[in-house]
């Protein structure tokens, strides 16, 4: 019957196979049924690196380049995710966020040398907050603020809400920091979470 | 822009300018010109965020402006002038090569900052190199000065556009988008500075020198309020002027691999003297006469004319085609084919490359089909002198790379196999397109690599920072040789082993960075000669 070819089952091409090189009845490669191995076995290996002064010398000033970069105010930082333990004092850090109008050039290397100070006051001010008050209550205080910290840290103006938290959170305590000194509204915000009845 | 280029431009900005200004920048890249409430919205972040990191982009040229016809500013990302990050160390070395410590600091500077007033730039330098100098030493302004009106000269540096001096009339509101013009004539012209003076040291100074530096002190606060005189004219770096020194040098090396030194000294002195004349994109330098150069040499070279006269008959009649004849006038008009000089260089890339990856038998069958333009496969064994079943083979294998493809030339209308002739051909444009393509890849391959390696190790390089700012300052306030050991056995055997492998794998990594950027210049550098300029 026409169309059966060679015989029945064989493989039969519409043109001379001789054409392409292959011998009549010759076994032909095999069919590739899967995508190639993404390392390929290579038969030459790649040829050495170019070695000498020149070479070391570009090598040098491209680490170099890279490490100055990245101390430049040009370098812009993600903030960090929540990475495990909470520092305490990474709260007083977020304090001193970069201003919001940003001169390029201008303001950013005041802000990084301020930072440096106001880390030493506030290492100072915990010192004396910790002979102060007693160690279960920086505990809590700690623990009530991850729980904020986590869903503050994705607002950006997170300033002013921190400093009302904290204040709140003082009121938590078995202790009155200060007696009412504020305005006849405060009370009024903060009932939900008191525990204890205002004088 | 390939998703090769997309991903290596990505990484190289998140190396340098952190992750938000990659974002942004990557943002641009893929999507072309936007305006700046699109760029927010689409990546998700604030405004605010975005302003910050399109003036970086913005300061380091990697980004440009436009008003567009209805009233709003786009801004478009440039994607090639991002992979130029990947050459900053070539151009620094080049700086230090031509102009030595002081050019290459300037340099430096100005791509660390994009773009810089001379008396920033040159004020920068002087206290870099007054620290590096001996105590009591001190860099003079003077001579930086000069070094950095010899780079204007010879224009690797360049004055960005300037915002135009107009007549600010009160009542019109300012527009939104500065239109920023730069006088072609201007363009390398250097303000007339009085910078003197010398550089300070940001160390401690001595006892004696207190009182002095006090007052010095208070001088530059004074200075520092007045605007500079030159406040205003920012320079930046020339990219093109220094992708031009690389072709030139890539030319003179290749003719004195080729033949000897003197015939590509003289290459060298026609290049030298077409610098300016020539512009980068021209096809060929402007024609030069034999007298010319002979007058034009340098002066180590005491070589008679009719030996220079023989040199470039030698150079013109070689088949390489660099140098060409272009009349008899004046002794002999030489010109130098900058187009087909890049063209052979890209060549030999290609074929060094073929040889490298299939062997040297395929690298002689690809150099034949070079050379025969098209060629059937009977024919190609016959050149070749290779037994038939290993030629089909290996071009077989070349053609499956796309190194090597086929052109079917009927014989009948009907197209039957058997009465068709297939030819071999090599095509450069497209391979070197798909090779560059291929760098690119390796290239963002090597930095994804480099970093895991260093994040691997994250805990282990910080322990050794650790340690190693633990000895500074106790090696600072004088300590025993004792407690110096016992901080530097902090770090056991094992892990000082493993960092010096980290080390070397970083290292190496690094240089293969380099080099295969060496050969991204020559492929992009040929195929930017194809393209029309309309």
């Amino acid at each position: 019957m026409a169309g059966s070819g060679k015989g029945r089952g064989r493989a039969a091409f519409t043109f001379n196979i001789e054409a392409i090189g292959f011998a009549k009845g010759e076994t032909l490669p095999e069919v590739a049924f899967k995508p190639p191995p993404l390392f390929p076995p290579t038969d030459f290996k790649p040829v050495p690196l170019k070695m000498g002064e020149e070479e070391d010398y570009m090598l040098a000033l491209k680490q170099e380049f890279r490490a100055s970069m990245k101390k430049m105010p040009y370098f812009m930082q993600k903030e960090d995710e929540n990475q495990g333990i909470e520092k305490y004092s990474k709260k007083y850090l977020q304090m001193r966020k970069e201003s919001m109008e940003w001169t390029p050039g201008g303001k950013m290397k005041k802000a990084k040398v301020a930072t440096p100070k106001s880390n030493v006051d506030v290492l100072k001010k915990i010192e004396e907050l910790e002979k102060k008050g007693d160690e279960e209550k920086s505990d809590e205080e700690k623990e009530k603020e991850k729980d904020k910290e986590g869903e503050e840290e994705e607002e950006e103006a997170g300033n002013e809400q921190e400093e009302y938290d904290e204040e709140d959170h003082e009121e938590e305590n078995d202790y009155i920091a200060s007696y009412f000194e504020d305005g006849d509204d405060f009370g009024a915000g903060s009932d939900d979470n008191m525990d204890e009845a205002t004088y | 822009m390939t998703q090769a280029e997309i991903k290596l431009c990505s990484l190289l900005l998140q190396e340098h300018f952190g992750e938000i200004v990659e974002k942004i920048g990557t943002h641009l890249i893929k999507t072309g010109s936007q305006p700046l409430r699109v760029i927010a919205n689409d990546t998700g972040m604030s405004l605010d965020q975005v302003k910050k990191a399109l003036c970086v982009l913005i300061q380091h040229n990697l980004v440009t402006y436009q008003l567009q016809k209805r009233g709003f500013v786009e801004y478009e990302a440039s994607c090639s002038r991002v992979l130029r990050i990947l050459r900053y160390p070539r151009y620094i070395y080049t700086a230090k090569t031509l102009y030595s410590d002081m050019g290459e600091l300037i340099v430096e500077e100005l791509l660390l900052n994009g773009k810089m007033t001379m008396s920033v730039v040159v004020r920068k330098v002087v206290n870099r190199l007054t620290e590096t100098m001996e105590d009591g030493k001190t860099m003079d302004y003077g001579e930086v000065s000069n070094t950095f009106v010899r780079l204007a000269d010879t224009h690797f540096i360049q004055r960005c556009p300037m915002a135009p001096e107009t007549t600010e009339t009160l009542d019109a509101p300012p527009p939104p988008v500065p239109t920023l013009v730069v006088n072609e004539k201007d363009m390398y012209v250097v303000p007339n500075l009085n910078l003197i003076g010398k550089g300070k040291r940001r160390r401690s100074f001595d006892d004696e020198d207190n009182g002095e530096h006090k007052a010095k002190r208070q001088k530059q606060d004074a200075d520092s309020k007045e605007p500079p005189p030159d406040d205003g004219i920012y320079w930046q770096t020339n990219i093109d002027r220094f992708h031009q020194h690389f072709r030139d040098q890539a030319i003179v090396s290749a003719v004195a691999n080729r033949m000897d030194q003197t015939s590509s000294e003289i290459v060298r002195t026609m290049l030298r003297m077409s610098e300016i004349t020539t512009s980068s994109n021209a096809p060929y330098t402007q024609p030069l006469s034999s007298n010319e150069i002979f007058r034009s040499l340098p002066a180590g070279y005491n070589i008679v004319k009719q030996i220079l006269d023989q040199y470039l008959t030698l150079l013109a009649d070689d088949p390489l085609e660099f140098v060409g004849k272009s009349g008899d006038s004046g002794g002999g008009m030489y010109v130098i084919n900058l187009h087909k000089a890049l063209a052979t260089l890209a060549t030999a890339t290609l074929e060094s490359i073929v040889q490298e990856r299939f062997g040297s038998r395929c690298a002689r069958i690809f150099r034949l089909l070079l050379r025969k333009k098209h060629l059937e496969q009977k024919q190609v064994e016959d050149f070749a002198m290779i037994p038939a079943k290993e030629a089909k083979d290996m071009l077989y294998k070349m053609l499956s790379e796309n190194f090597v493809s086929l052109q079917e030339i009927p014989k009948t209308p009907d197209h039957a196999p058997s009465r068709t002739f297939y030819l071999y051909a090599v095509n450069t444009l497209s391979s070197a397109r798909m090779l560059l393509h291929w760098c690119y890849k390796s290239v963002a391959n090597l930095i994804e690599r480099r970093q895991y390696e260093t994040k691997e190790n994250k805990r282990l390089l910080e322990k050794s920072q650790r340690v190693e700012a633990i000895l500074a300052s106790m090696q600072a306030t004088g300590a025993e040789e004792m407690q110096l050991q016992e901080i530097e056995e902090m770090i056991t055997a094992p892990e000082r082993q493993q960092l010096e492998n980290l080390k070397r794998n970083v290292n190496k990594i690094d240089a293969s960075e380099n080099q295969v950027d060496e050969t991204i210049f020559v492929l992009e550098s040929y195929i930017e000669s194809t393209v029309k300029k309309l």
